[in-house]
């Protein structure tokens, strides 16, 4: 008997649909990271904005890199539905913690595909993800040293100005 | 004696069945033929997967424990597919059995066919 489901697909169902959770979280990143942009502009922190634009249309670049392997691979990829996207923030420190938060939850995310191609020996899926790793320890970085100027600027007198200033200067090396 | 074209059967292969129905794999054309609820209904690839989801979807133990006066009747429509069902629910939990037979089957044959072909120096 024929093995049609292998010869029409290489993805196994669950990782198929991790990885389509996996596309819908990156749509979800790019949405945060729009209307954190959108919340920077308004309150006068222009370099943070340019920064969340960036953000905003790396993730969508990720999203379409998951969507191409699934559909590539012969599985289904699924446009997902972003809703109940926030519009509103405390403060401008509270913009940065949430972005870190949202980088961890996306390099978690990926660990748990990771792990449940580990277990499936799918690795080729794993392979996939190792340049997403590579991505995450950037993004990491990145949203971690942001959060980490507030504490070594200080938020005080013109403190949020240079904050802003500085946030479009982040770069990552590789040591 | 005149030759007479004789299409040539189409080879079905049982890979699971319950006493509810069966289901059939034909390698010919790369399909499966479900026998069940007094039709023999041929699904694709996708189309297969997609009856999955939607039989695996339906709420089982929220349709039984529901005392509103609905009928208990789903009815199963795929998309781009020939078939509906129209099931009630010792219908839908019989085809789900045979559902999770057959892709548990369809595992095995995997299996089988790494370990005999595939992994063969």
């Amino acid at each position: 008997m024929k093995d049609i489901i292998r010869v029409k697909s290489l993805l196994s169902t669950d990782v198929e649909t991790l990885l389509n959770q996996q596309i819908k979280k990156e749509a979800l990143s790019s949405s945060i990271y729009l209307s954190m942009a959108s919340w920077c502009g308004r309150n006068g922190y222009d370099f943070s904005a340019d920064y969340f634009f960036k953000q905003a249309e790396e993730e969508r670049v990720h999203q379409l890199k998951f969507y191409k392997y699934v559909l590539d691979m012969g599985g289904m990829a699924i446009s997902p539905e972003v809703t109940n996207i926030k519009l509103e923030y405390n403060s401008f420190r509270e913009v940065f913690e949430e972005a870190l938060d949202q980088e961890i939850s996306v390099t978690q995310s990926i660990k748990n595909i990771a792990a449940r191609c580990h277990k499936e020996q799918d690795y080729v899926t794993l392979e996939f993800l190792n340049w997403f790793f590579k991505e995450q320890r950037e993004e990491e970085y990145k949203a971690r040293r942001a959060l980490e100027l507030f504490d070594v600027i200080g938020e005080e007198g013109t403190g949020r100005w240079q904050i802003d200033k500085n946030v479009g200067q982040i770069v990552y090396t590789e040591g | 004696m005149t030759n007479t074209a004789i299409a040539s059967p189409i080879h079905f292969e049982e890979v699971f069945s319950t006493k509810k129905g069966s289901i059939y794999q034909s390698d010919s054309e790369n399909c499966w033929y479900i026998d069940f609820a007094g039709k023999l209904a041929r699904f694709d690839y996708r189309n297969l997967l997609k009856l999955k989801k939607a039989v695996y979807n339906i709420d089982i133990e929220n349709i039984l424990l529901t005392s509103d006066k609905s009928a208990d009747v789903e009815i199963i429509f795929i998309c781009a597919c020939d078939h509906c069902y129209v099931l009630s629910l010792i219908q839908i939990i019989a085809l789900k059995e045979l559902l999770q037979g057959t892709f548990v089957m369809l595992d095995l044959n995997h299996i089988i066919q790494d370990r005999l072909f595939r992994l063969v120096v």
